[in-house]
């Protein structure tokens, strides 16, 4: 990995991005109006399963709502996030945070699929079932605490020393 | 009045100290105010755009806006840990220009805010099931959402314009590099 770290960060592209100081704050500062979507997004439905919030609206019609934000978000995120890896290689793929970063956005996404498409298939009553089941609540709050983690390894990743011998960190 | 050595105290206060030398204090901090300005900001872009018209347009305005206490509940995470961080490095961000705009365009929102409250917010039962607001609320959504965003760009900003805990990593790259 070290190795194709190396290589990319001896891309045109990323040299691009390096000599330019403005477009890694840039991209950084994007990515966090993105994040604050999808976050606020899974929130708001959280909030909707839990019937703290927005009472008014059917799960179905909540999802519908907020859904579409948060995959939007998403795709932008992934670009921001590959230039971000483009443009500094070392610091982002040689970090476990990242890496643990990857496995829980894959976890988020696969919760999240099934849930929005059962959604989608399923009628009103079936709703009000659903959100009567501790799994669905259980699901909610755990959902909501892979994104939150997500955004500490996010951050985590400029300080891979706090995973001390586990940072995978090459020794400057 | 010079705040100088004001600032340079709490520097040196004992938590201040704690957080700057602990490994994982300053990160962690960090990592929790992104989490309180993401949903700050995510949450208030729901009340502005609806207030456009673009999204949650079918529902009433004040249903929508019913979010808001839990953006408080965000931003007061996002200002404890603010604070949090402010100490640990209290002169250098205190003449900090982004630093600065930041806490202005802050309080600009602010303002903006309590504008809305007292010119669109008092009829609001006149246009609360309206497809979007009157004039000066859709104004008062597109600022909160400039100023939000250009918020966030400060902050972003203060890391790389501050030498405190943050190494700049472009000089990793760049050794890297050659090495």
């Amino acid at each position: 990995m070290n190795d194709f770290a190396q290589w990319l960060a001896g891309t045109q592209l990323s040299l691009a991005i390096q000599i330019h100081l403005w477009i890694i704050p840039t991209v950084q500062s994007i990515h966090i109006v993105c994040i604050g979507i999808v976050l606020a997004s899974v929130f708001m439905i959280a909030l909707r399963v839990f019937g703290w919030s927005g009472r008014d609206q059917t799960l179905q019609q909540t999802t519908r709502r907020f859904c579409p934000w948060l995959w939007a978000a998403l795709v932008v995120l992934l670009v921001t996030g590959a230039l971000m890896v483009i443009g500094e290689p070392v610091r982002e793929l040689m970090s476990l945070s990242f890496w643990l970063k990857m496995s829980l956005i894959l976890i988020g996404i696969v919760i999240a699929i099934p849930f929005q498409l059962a959604l989608s298939r399923n009628g009103r009553n079936w709703e009000d079932d659903l959100m009567n089941r501790w799994t669905t609540k259980s699901l909610a709050i755990l959902t909501l605490l892979v994104w939150c983690s997500i955004v500490v390894l996010g951050r985590l990743i400029a300080y891979d020393h706090v995973w001390g011998n586990w940072s995978l960190r090459p020794i400057v | 009045m010079d705040i100088t050595p004001t600032l340079k105290a709490i520097e040196s206060s004992g938590f201040a100290t704690w957080i700057r030398d602990s490994l994982y204090a300053f990160p962690l901090i960090e990592s929790f105010h992104v989490i309180g300005l993401t949903l700050t900001f995510g949450t208030i872009a729901i009340v502005d755009l609806r207030l456009l018209g673009v999204a949650s347009a079918h529902r009433p305005f004040t249903k929508v806006a019913e979010v808001l206490k839990w953006t408080w509940v965000a931003f007061g995470l996002a200002v404890l840990t603010g604070a949090l961080m402010f100490i640990t490095n209290a002169s250098v961000y205190f003449s900090n220009a982004q630093f600065r705009w930041k806490m202005l365009l802050i309080a600009l929102s602010g303002l903006n805010m309590f504008v809305f409250d007292r010119i669109s917010g008092r009829n609001v039962r006149q246009w609360d099931n309206d497809r979007s607001a009157p004039p000066s609320g859709k104004l008062a959504a597109v600022l909160s959402l400039i100023l939000w965003i250009s918020v966030i760009f400060l902050g972003r900003w203060i890391g790389f314009t501050t030498t405190g805990n943050q190494t700049p990593d472009v000089e990793i790259n760049l050794d890297d590099l050659f090495r």
